[in-house]
């Protein structure tokens, strides 16, 4: 018993060291390449800065002032979409919107991330718009197996759009209807019969790629402006890059001084919190890298270092309860046992609770809201698996290690 | 250090009247104009945009921005390449004084860059529009539901109100502060980003102190009488756990502090302060408070329809 305690405890410790050396220094074995987990990382404006592009409005769109107002927030939604919560989109001057995305060095890639703009418009003949992209409810590409297996999209408007395309079919039969791509006419049909019911389809694509592209663009929310690219940039970080080197000594440093703390408070239990302090850090760091939609901010340091206090925490509710069984003249095995049982329920009701908040945010939040929750949800969650798994499963190997003496178990 | 045996029990007026003060001071102050400091990311301003001519140093454009007068801006490297030489300095509105402050900003500049270039001054709007703090209260409100039936099921509805009136407390009591410091620190994004760390950090102090109440009611010693007696033994029991959390978590934040640089500072201020008054509020109001209510069973009406519910689909 006492061995195996012993050799589980050293191998535990073995592999703390081997993993936080590969997660420092990375590794490469043959073609495989582990990244130190620090650059694997993704980081936003503010840590390690982005690109920037700025776009012009049409100013000579009906409603100007609204329309611009409305693209500015299906841009966010866009991005958030693609898993940049943190890029930032305002409107620069007053016909203009300006976009910085986080952690991308091309300026050039700008275009692949946002896309080109997609404004979906049907024409009729007489050059007035019936409908437009935010009337179409679903479009999702498909072959047209009546034609050839031609790539198109099938699209679905919603009940205004259907009202008006069944008016508009109604009075044109005969004539053509286009549907135009910003200033490119897709497909230019003629209206065969009153089409009431709210569904077609839109050929004219040179490739399925190219109609699920722009049937993903109409999804996500077309522009209800024309928008053109003038000009994109790279851009350094915005905190500059000190913050980022201040805010990982500040961490090093917090962490010495938890552990010390840990250790002159808690004494045996206190290097059991450090050790499974260390595979907290080590799977908080890993999930962060492998998570998608987590570009590390200042907040979101700060919410890890506070993490970390959350994660001590659980600890520090087992051994007070370990203390006062202890106390009480149990040995330390019992003492163990009964005082991870009481500090159960409080555990788990406390980090469920901050759990529900978390989700909440990633769930209805936008934005850098969602971003900063997602990095909390991480935190949590390992911090309850550390405190219930990690701690449990070690402190129960050193009760057993058969060291005797009040000062070692307790202050 | 002695304490009277119900120390955290007897006093909870006066521990009321502290944060009652302290909001009702913030709220005078703003209505008197003097509320909350809103910081580039909310108000929008100014770009200027110049190019420096060469590779330069962030820190004596800083220096210069300061000599100048200007105490409010975000500054960033932009360009393609690997010398980036253009720069573009976002402040907020500059006013009247808009022409005068630049002025001596650029004199300032040229003294280390000559070749420094005027490209273009421009309007910009907030970063965080008002869709994004929308977005952040709608989804605190939901938050705080689902936190209210959580806590209601597991513990009982009178805690469950409590924990949001202690929540509430700690955010105001934030609030308040960004007030009090609005000389010192403006109210950016990284506000919203500490309020929401707090809502998830002071839940658990409250619930940790709940989850000893729950247990020390079912001991036969606390069956009877007051529910105060049981708060007192709850919270004391708690107590070294509090004291060692607080400082542990308290000690990264500290350390970040003193070391950052100053927008790091203007996350971490309200974060500290959020977390002292999470503590005040656990430790000194929300046990009380639950204690006072349940003793006078408030919300008789509402749980006793519930009760009354069971028992139908019981029978039936």
């Amino acid at each position: 018993m006492k061995t195996k305690s012993l050799v589980t405890l050293c191998v535990t410790l073995l592999l703390i060291v081997l993993i936080g050396a590969l997660a420092i220094n990375g590794l490469q074995i043959g073609k495989y390449i582990v990244k130190p987990v620090g650059r694997a990382i993704s980081l936003g404006l503010d840590l390690r800065g982005g690109i920037y592009a700025v776009y012009q409005g049409d100013t000579s769109a009906d409603d100007f002032d609204a329309q611009m107002d409305a693209t500015v927030t299906i841009m966010i939604n866009r991005l958030t979409a693609e898993g940049y919560t943190e890029a930032t989109v305002t409107r620069q001057g007053s016909d203009r919107i300006r976009i910085e995305i986080p952690d991308v060095q091309d300026p050039n890639e700008i275009l692949t991330i946002v896309g080109t703009p997609a404004h979906l418009t049907f024409v009729d003949p007489n050059g007035e718009i019936i409908l437009e992209g935010d009337d179409v409810k679903l479009a999702s590409p498909a072959y047209d197996s009546n034609d050839g297996n031609k790539p198109i999209i099938a699209f679905e408007l919603n009940d205004e759009g259907t009202k008006a395309f069944a008016e508009a079919t109604a009075k044109f039969v005969g004539q053509v209807i286009s549907i135009k791509l910003d200033e490119t006419t897709l497909t230019a049909p003629v209206v065969q019969s009153a089409i009431p019911e709210g569904r077609g389809i839109i050929n004219g694509f040179s490739d399925i790629q190219q109609a699920a592209t722009i049937a993903n663009l109409i999804m996500s929310g077309a522009l209800p402006l024309n928008i053109t690219l003038i000009e994109s940039s790279a851009v350094s970080a915005t905190l500059g890059v000190d913050a980022l080197s201040t805010s990982l000594t500040a961490g090093i440093i917090g962490v010495i001084l938890i552990m010390l703390f840990m250790i002159a408070m808690y004494r045996i239990p206190g290097v059991v919190a450090d050790l499974a302090l260390c595979i907290y850090m080590l799977i908080v760091f890993y999930a962060l890298a492998l998570v998608p939609g987590v570009q590390l901010t200042l907040p979101g340091i700060a919410g890890i270092l506070l993490g970390i206090g959350m994660a001590v925490d659980g600890n520090v509710i087992i051994f007070e309860r370990f203390r006062e069984e202890y106390k009480a003249g149990r040995s330390i095995e019992a003492a163990a046992q009964r005082g991870y049982k009481n500090a159960l329920s409080s555990i788990i009701d406390s980090n469920v609770t901050t759990i529900i908040a978390a989700i909440v945010l990633v769930r209805f939040g936008t934005g850098s809201v969602k971003g900063f929750a997602i990095t909390l949800l991480i935190g949590v969650v390992v911090s309850m698996l550390s405190s219930i798994v990690i701690t449990r499963f070690l402190l129960n190997r050193a009760t057993r290690l058969g060291v005797e003496g009040e000062k070692l178990w307790t202050r | 250090m002695k304490m009277e045996n119900n120390f955290f029990t007897r006093n909870t007026k006066t521990f009321l009247l502290i944060p009652a003060v302290i909001i009702c001071f913030a709220i005078l102050l703003s209505i008197f104009g003097l509320g909350l400091n809103a910081g580039i990311d909310f108000t929008g301003g100014s770009l200027l945009t110049y190019n420096v001519g060469e590779d330069y140093d962030m820190s004596v454009v800083e220096t210069a921005l300061k000599t100048a007068g200007i105490s409010e801006y975000q500054n960033f490297k932009t360009g393609s390449g690997s010398v980036r030489t253009t720069l573009e300095v976002r402040t907020k509105d500059l006013g009247d004084q808009s022409e005068t402050l630049r002025m001596a900003f650029e004199d300032e500049l040229e003294k280390t860059y000559p070749n420094l270039s005027f490209i273009t001054i421009d309007t910009v709007g907030a970063t965080a529009g008002r869709d994004l703090v929308s977005n952040a209260v709608m989804s605190c409100l939901i938050v705080f539901v689902c936190l209210l039936i959580y806590i209601a099921i597991r513990f009982d509805l009178y805690s469950g109100v409590t924990a949001l009136v202690a929540l509430l407390h700690d955010i105001c009591i934030m609030v308040s502060f960004m007030v009090f410091f609005r000389g010192l620190y403006q109210v950016n994004t990284s506000f919203i980003a500490a309020m929401l760390t707090i809502i998830g950090y002071s839940i658990n102090n409250t619930i940790i102190i709940f989850d000893r109440i729950r247990e020390n009611n079912r001991l036969l010693a606390y069956k009877e009488g007051s529910r105060k007696r049981v708060v007192e033994a709850s919270v004391r029991q708690t107590l070294s756990r509090t004291v060692n959390t607080t400082i542990t978590t308290l000690i990264t934040l500290v350390v970040l502090y003193i070391l950052g640089v100053d927008s790091i500072k203007e996350f971490v201020f309200p974060l500290i302060v959020g977390m002292l008054a999470g503590v005040y509020s656990s430790v000194m109001l929300s046990g009380q408070i639950w204690a006072h209510w349940v003793d006078r069973q408030i919300f008789a009406p509402i749980t006793n329809l519930f009760k009354r519910n069971r028992g139908a689909v019981k029978k039936a």
